[in-house]
């Protein structure tokens, strides 16, 4: 048995035998809440292609066209807060076991499935306020090994040589990326791939790309037993790739956003070079909409 | 409907009583020690308390066994020719054979840096020459990965691992499940890396007044702490940072800076520990000296400028390197020598089964 599981049991245990203790106090009520990640250009949905595909459906906000073959992103610690102080903190467990692994979601374009979170265990209330980690913290890198959607020979995006996850990648290809293949890349690729978790005292150079996000809901939702309300996200390749975000909540206002070139910056693979890109993805999110 | 308060109660009941039993069982348990049991990590005296999170992965007799079969195991390489055994060997204190240059892996593929050798990992808190990995666990993904030495992927290695016949029931032995992953083929490597503890040198013996050292050893210790402890600091001979120490003026491999994308890194490259140094040739990052007496008269007059050069590596009135002359290079070269650890080196609990 793990330490940290003898802890946390002994944690629960005695948070439960103190509750227990109180028998005034009203039994506590749960619900589940759903969260819907929706990935988008612009207004546009996206359509996934194969690595060959000379077909460029989207349009840049540097006015190059491009099409997608991968894309997809770590969420992780989640939590949701209310207006009368409801408070809801997702568990979050590493292991070397699939299921020893909770609070981890491996977000991917290509599979509808990984696109639904449901937060179960949710105290009973209302709740208007999502934060998140796009992204996997240093706590969790440096449990080492670990399972279920962090599994690198299971589909987990991890960086050997600076071992850490990668956050968010975008793949695919444009006609404005160079023709001739590169050590990383092949002919009209684009590859961006932006992690890296460490902070090394005194060195700016250095870059963690793992961000703390918190969106407002347009309206509040309910909690509790048999409800099944749900928050549809939207995450905007076009903001991430430099274009101003819709003025919605959770993305500040004058940030100067980054415009990706694929002429230029197409191989994206290291956490300095990451860094506009990460900065770009703190605005990328809103929740769109609540369905109660 | 459950009445919760009730079936919260019990629940708290019985999760303090698997505490107890726990607790309880962790004190009588026997405590171990090596003459009996050779499978637990302990730490050496005077050594600063380990990095590696045994919280989540206790060095156990089973797991020690699995991973000493996986680091010997060619299956982990793309062909079969090629295990961590390879390049990673006892008699060098796990570094590589002192004849390759520079590691050779599958269909001879030769790579760009020289293998540090393997001990006291538990204590390190990042891993390679350029520190980019920062839990041994992630430490053989890159080996089994790299174009040249194992070019296999995770993946390739788990399904070979999983269709072999003896493998499942040694991961049962060890984890209680026949599962066959990643966590647990890390585990059990790390398990076995964590074993490899080098703290019963001649010096160490000193330390601890077993044995004297020689008035020629004696001399190079005095001369090693006033020009080498400075960066080769501590009782693992390293301060864990990364230094340019000078072997040349241009680097096209950069070092930490690869890591750390800061230019004032380039060049850097990890203080590796002096610990078993007589026994791990060649040296530095890119092998380019075969013996001591090679590197000691770098250190006295083969310095080259640089712009990350580090400044101790320069005299106040502007030349390089560190004054010593050839008979207390010879008196450093004496003491070095006493940090090998040959118990370790011969310790059959290290040998291929």
């Amino acid at each position: 048995m793990k330490v940290s599981t003898i802890f946390s049991t002994l944690l629960v245990g005695t948070v439960l035998l103190f509750t227990s203790c109180t028998p005034e106090e009203e039994v506590l009520k749960e619900g589940s809440l759903q969260l819907i990640f929706d990935n988008r250009v612009g207004n546009t949905e996206i359509a996934i292609t194969s690595d060959t595909d000379t077909n460029f459906p989207y349009t840049s906000p540097m006015n190059q066209m491009f099409n997608i073959t991968k894309l997809g992103y770590y969420v992780s610690r989640v939590e949701l807060t209310g207006p009368n102080g409801e408070s809801y903190v997702d568990k979050v467990t590493t292991g070397p076991m699939d299921e020893d692994v909770n609070g981890f979601y491996h977000v991917q374009e290509k599979d509808v499935n990984s696109q639904l979170v449901t937060l179960e265990n949710v105290p009973s209330g209302t709740y208007d306020e999502l934060t998140f980690t796009l992204g996997v913290e240093a706590d969790a890198v440096q449990q080492g090994a670990t399972g279920g959607p962090l599994d690198p020979a299971n589909g987990g995006w991890l960086w050997n040589w600076d071992a850490g996850y990668i956050g968010w990648a975008m793949e695919g290809r444009s006609p404005s990326s160079p023709a001739v293949a590169g050590p990383f890349n092949k002919d009209n690729s684009v590859k961006l791939h932006i992690g890296g978790w460490k902070e090394i005292a005194g060195n700016t150079a250095m870059t963690n790309n793992v961000k703390r996000i918190t969106l407002k809901f347009p309206s509040s939702v309910e909690v509790g037993e048999g409800l099944t309300p749900s928050a549809h996200l939207h995450m905007d390749l076009l903001v991430a790739l430099g274009a101003h975000a819709s003025g919605h909540s959770g993305h500040g206002g004058s940030h100067m956003h980054h415009q990706v070139d694929f002429s230029t910056e197409y191989s994206v693979h290291s956490p300095a070079a990451g860094k506009d890109i990460g900065e770009n993805l703190e605005g990328a999110f809103e929740v769109h909409h609540v369905h109660q | 409907m459950i009445n919760y308060r009730v079936f919260k109660a019990s629940l708290a009941i019985y999760w303090l009583g698997a505490f107890t039993l726990v607790t309880l069982t962790g004190c009588i348990k026997d405590i171990p020690n090596e003459a009996t049991n050779p499978y637990f990590f302990e730490k050496p005296v005077g050594f600063p308390e380990p990095t590696y999170t045994f919280y989540n992965n206790e060095l156990t007799e089973d797991g020690f066994k699995l991973g000493k079969k996986l680091f010997f195991d060619p299956m982990l390489s793309i062909d079969g020719t090629v295990s961590c055994g390879s390049c990673h060997i006892q008699s060098t204190a796990f570094a590589d054979q002192q004849l390759h240059h520079i590691s050779v892996g599958v269909q001879n593929r030769v790579g760009i840096r020289n293998a540090l050798p393997l001990f006291n990992l538990a204590f390190y808190k990042e891993f390679f020459w350029d520190g980019g990995v920062t839990h041994l666990d992630f430490v053989p993904i890159n080996a089994i990965e790299s174009p040249f030495e194992m070019d296999e992927t995770l993946l390739g290695v788990l399904e070979k691992l999983r269709l072999s016949k003896e493998y499942p029931a040694l991961y049962e032995k060890a984890f209680g499940t026949t599962t066959i992953n990643t966590g647990l083929t890390m585990d059990a490597l790390a398990q076995f890396m964590n074993r490899m503890i080098s703290a019963n040198s001649k010096y160490d013996q000193s330390l601890k007044g077993e044995v004297e050292l020689t008035e020629k050893e004696q001399r190079g210790l005095q001369l090693f702490n006033e020009h080498c402890e400075n960066c080769h600091s501590g009782i693992l001979f390293t301060n864990q940072e990364y230094h340019n120490n000078g072997i040349s003026t241009v680097f096209p491999d950069s070092g930490r800076a690869l890591i750390s994308a800061n230019n004032m890194d380039i060049g850097k490259f990890r203080v590796p520990s002096l610990r078993n140094i007589d026994r791990t040739s060649p040296y530095m990052h890119n092998a380019k000296f075969q013996t001591l007496e090679e590197v000691l008269e770098h250190y006295a007059n083969g310095v080259q400028q640089s712009a990350t050069l580090d400044s101790r590596l320069i005299l106040p009135n502007g030349t390089l390197g560190i004054p010593l002359n050839p008979q207390q290079q010879a008196d450093i070269i004496a003491f070095l020598k006493t940090l090998t650890d040959f118990d370790f080196i011969n310790d059959p609990l290290f040998f291929k089964d």
